[in-house]
């Protein structure tokens, strides 16, 4: 087998190299069309004169879809000539303000768009946005289709090099929304981008690298991009933190706030530089509205010391597991009550969110009660440990006998 | 050295062997054997088997899925010492019979071209229902609960 | 099994071991005991057990049972406590890398006394190590590797090699995280030396810690080094017989002469009290239990055991190649067993002093090793 093998692989080898003359005879060929036709034909002979749009069009989706760029500039891409080329209907660089009706001429097409399932309502939506209404105002400072998904080299969202792929969606909209210049001679505010990057939302997303962290779009919409109505705040943020929310709703401030004409959630949190749920912020969180030493502040120190007990208890039989694991004792059922009690705990922050102490006393007693369940359990069992260190001393006692006995013997015999 | 602690621990008989002395002698030979009795205790604690193959821990066994199991077709779940088949009888109805042959204990085989359940020993036969064919089996096949959750086979044995 | 005294007006009422006689040579199976025992007279095997035994019970003996002298005692009975516990945790243990330490587990959590067992054997291994250097060091001290007890000195070392040996292999079976890497970095020093690692990597199956390197422990652990043992045991016995036992000192009392029946009976008291030294040890101070062992995570503040600090630290801040150090360690106790062909000149004050402060040099480098490598690398 071993001795053929060499023949075998000479046989291969030659084949190989009978093959690809043959392969590369094919491309090579000037004559018949080249495989894909759209792919080198894209930009026609247009980029004799424009090198460098030619390289960032024939890398982007369109060129793959037999989009020519005469389907945006116009004119006649088979000719080499100035005069030649720009005729025919050219249209040059588009202005701006014409820019997401003409893309528009493809993609709402329902027609046009079915073969690639791609929806067809971004620019009616787009018309709706902040964006779309000021620029039908007149204002061409406005982000435009082109501002975020380019000129030549548009790239489908899930391409992580697009400008539209979710890790780089703050860096996009922070491009007009994150600079002092942009911004000057506007009522828009230029930090939100540096907001946003400080926030527990920005930093999972950029630091942690979490593709599913919300970006700018997840609140404020992608094509329809605009500030969520005043009252709508809270159902945005509770998209995601439904649990929250409901417990929110159950509560008092829904009320209250709506009354006094304060945003919902941001009135606490913050709207772009949200930062870490961190239960501690109960105790100082509530004198930024209520009066200091007032009924409310004592409430929410109580509920910040309700869940600090209740996370000091499990943490507590927590180490006695381990301890006990060290052993060893069998700790596995522990473990998995301990989880469910942490998963209480879990609930006592979002059920916080609803002012309502016996709510919250709710889930911390709970968490507590398997917490002290599994300690006394422990506690039992490592009691067992400390009964085997008293049966020593019985043992102990047996053994001097033991000894007393066998002297006796020895004693005994040394008479005989 | 230690090798006959026994051997010395017996009494010397005394010259004189008075009752008190002889009550003395048994009963430290008594308390000594009571070493033996603590290791023989401690030892046959630690050396008691363990009943894991032979009880059935579980009384509900997960069985596979349904759809994996096509209509009037057998399988054998392995299960203990009581393993068992799965009998599929139509779109929703299972039947779960003991694979141990009624005769002599031996695990059945599932033929699949006569739809049958056959001894490998003694080349006993049984219907999918567990009923016997022939063969030297004196008994139909156990079978037991079936119960069918979520497409998911559970058997109550 | 009854008293050795042959009486007999009792003799008809239980001579149960006169109709076994008729049928056995209990006196010849008693000789074969005595090869592994104290006895150290021989055993006419023509005559009665009873008569063989209450000879051998009466015969007058120096009052051994003293004083330095325990320690071989001492070490035979840890070595039998050693085999008992290792043989009940050898009923639940299974030697693969998946079962190991699961089975380990289950013995010393869930089944009843497995702990005990469990902690007596590992608590023994520590102690037996510890009684047979010092006896190592007592016979060295008293000068007893002098002519004709070369072989009793050969044997001493060769037990106390295959002691720490068996320390060695059976810390690898509970495949904890501990034990895991202490054996791979054990091997990585033996392993890198000239011709003694290739040769060890074949007899232990290779030079990766993986299953077929515990199988092979596990056989070594089991099997070889427990035989091994007992054949020195029996040399041992055997080199007793005949150069007699080691003499005893007179002490300001004299030496106190007992029968030898009067002697087994300190050596069972002695037997019982180091039994309730390693149960109140077990009990008292349970050795830490670790976790699993993964081989693609090493555990920081990995510590040899007690007894290998000093080669630890020698290997880790010696002035040289780990492999020249690994080599300079396995000569010098090589050579530990060249002392009795080396001091050979008759035997005076002066040349015992000599050699006790050569000894007593070597012993004190070995002990300031010893502290260096328990500070060295402490994980802060």
């Amino acid at each position: 087998m071993s001795a053929r093998a060499p023949g075998l692989l000479a046989l291969v080898a030659a084949a190989l190299v009978l093959a690809a003359p043959a392969t590369r005879a094919q491309p090579g060929n000037p004559t018949p069309a080249p495989a894909p036709p759209s792919a080198s034909s894209a930009a026609g002979k247009c980029g004799v004169c424009h090198p460098r749009e030619r390289v960032q069009f024939e890398s982007s989706r369109h060129a793959q879809e037999d989009v020519h760029c005469v389907s945006c500039h116009g004119g006649n891409d088979r000719e080499l000539t100035v005069p030649a080329a720009h005729s025919a209907g050219f249209r040059g660089r588009p202005a701006r303000a014409d820019i997401p009706k003409l893309c528009a001429s493809c993609h709402a097409d329902e027609s046009r768009m079915r073969a690639y399932n791609l929806p067809v309502d971004q620019y009616a939506l787009y018309q709706t946005s902040g964006h779309g209404r000021r620029l039908a105002a007149g204002d061409t400072r406005v982000a435009v289709c082109s501002d975020c998904h380019g000129a030549h080299d548009i790239l489908p969202p899930s391409d992580t090099r697009s400008r539209v792929y979710s890790l780089n969606i703050p860096r996009t909209c922070g491009g007009c929304h994150g600079d002092a210049k942009t911004a000057a001679g506007s009522r828009m505010k230029f930090n939100v981008f540096q907001d946003y990057l400080t926030s527990v939302h920005g930093r999972e997303l950029v630091d942690h690298g979490n593709p599913r962290a919300p970006t700018c779009v997840n609140c404020h919409g992608v094509h329809g991009a605009a500030p969520p109505a005043f009252g709508d705040v809270g159902k945005v943020c509770g998209q995601c933190h439904s649990e929250e929310r409901r417990y929110f709703v159950a509560g008092p401030h829904r009320e209250a706030l709506d009354r006094a004409g304060l945003p919902e959630c941001v009135s606490c949190h913050s709207n772009h530089a949200i930062t870490a749920a961190a239960p501690q912020r109960l105790a100082t969180q509530c004198t930024g509205c209520h009066a200091a030493g007032s009924r409310e502040e004592a409430l929410g120190k109580r509920l910040w010391t309700e869940i600090q007990t209740a996370t000091a208890e499990i943490d507590k039989a927590t180490a006695l597991a381990a301890q006990a694991e060290r052993v060893p004792l069998n700790t596995e059922d522990y473990r998995a009550r301990l989880e469910e009690a942490r998963t209480y705990l879990r609930e006592a922050l979002p059920a916080a969110h609803s002012a309502q102490e016996d709510l919250v006393a709710g889930f911390t007693g709970r968490a507590r009660s398997v917490g002290q369940e599994v300690e006394t359990e422990i506690y039992a069992k490592l009691g067992h440990v400390r009964t085997r260190k008293l049966l020593l001393v019985v043992f102990w006692f047996y053994l001097l006998i033991t000894i007393l006995v066998l002297r006796r013997f020895r004693r005994s015999g040394r008479g005989a | 050295m230690v090798d006959r602690p026994d051997s010395v621990a017996a009494p010397q008989p005394a010259a004189e062997p008075s009752s008190r002395r002889r009550f003395l002698g048994t009963l430290s030979q008594i308390f000594l054997g009571l070493w033996g009795l603590g290791a023989i205790g401690v030892i046959g604690a630690y050396l008691r088997p363990r009943a894991r193959g032979e009880q059935v821990a579980e009384r509900i066994v997960r069985a596979g899925q349904l759809e994996d199991l096509r209509i009037g077709e057998a399988r054998l779940v392995r299960h203990g010492t009581t393993p068992f088949f799965i009998v599929r009888q139509d779109a929703s109805r299972v039947l779960a019979l003991s694979a141990v042959c009624t005769h002599l204990r031996c695990i059945l085989d599932y033929d699949r071209e006569r739809r049958g359940l056959v001894c490998p020993c003694h080349a006993g036969r049984f219907d999918l229902a567990g009923n016997v064919l022939s063969g030297p089996p004196p008994r139909a096949l156990a079978s037991y609960g079936v119960t069918v959750r979520a497409g998911e086979i559970f058997v109550h044995l | 099994m009854s008293a050795p005294t042959p009486d007999p007006g009792r003799a008809p009422r239980r001579d149960w071991v006169a109709w076994l006689e008729r049928r056995l040579n209990l006196s010849e199976i008693f000789s074969f005991v005595t090869h592994f025992g104290f006895v150290h007279t021989p055993v006419d095997t023509s005559r009665p057990v009873r008569e063989v035994m209450h000879g051998v019970a009466s015969e007058p003996v120096p009052s051994y049972a003293r004083g330095p002298r325990v320690l071989g005692l001492i070490a035979a009975i840890l070595f039998g406590l050693e085999a008992l516990t290792g043989v009940l945790l050898a009923c639940w243990y299974r030697p693969t890398p998946e079962a190991a330490f699961p089975s380990t587990l289950t013995i010393a959590r869930d089944l009843p006394f497995g702990w005990f067992l469990h902690q007596m054997h590992a608590w023994g291994a520590y102690l037996l190590i510890a009684v047979v250097t010092l006896r190592l060091l007592r016979l060295f001290w008293d000068g007893l590797y002098r002519a004709p007890r070369e072989v009793l000195w050969w044997s001493a070392v060769a037990m106390a090699w295959i002691v720490v040996q068996s320390d060695f292999t059976g810390r690898l079976l509970p495949w904890d995280s501990h034990s895991y890497w202490s054996v791979v970095r054990g091997l990585e020093v033996v392993e890198a030396q000239p011709i003694v690692g290739p040769l060890l990597a074949f007899f232990v199956g290779g030079k990766v810690v993986n299953e077929d390197v515990l199988i092979r422990f596990y056989v070594l652990h089991l099997l070889v080094l427990p035989a091994l043992f007992l054949g020195f045991f029996y040399l041992t016995f055997a080199t007793l017989r005949r150069v007699g036992l080691s003499p005893v000192a007179e002490t300001a009392r004299g030496t106190a002469a007992t029968t030898y029946r009067d002697h087994l009976f300190s050596m069972v008291i002695l037997a019982v009290l180091a039994f309730g030294v390693l149960v109140s040890l077990a009990v008292l101070a349970p050795l830490p239990f670790q976790s699993q062992a993964d081989p693609y995570s090493t555990p920081a503040g990995m510590r040899p055991p007690w007894y290998m600090l000093a080669p630890y630290a020698l290997i880790e801040r010696g002035f040289g190649p780990r492999w020249l150090m690994g080599a300079g360690l396995g000569i010098a106790s090589l050579l530990v067993l060249l002392v009795p062909l080396w001091v050979r000149g008759p035997e005076d004050a002066a040349a015992r002093r000599q050699t006790r402060l050569w000894g007593g040099a070597a012993f004190g480098v070995w002990i300031a090793l010893s502290v260096l490598g328990m500070f060295l690398d402490r994980p802060r």
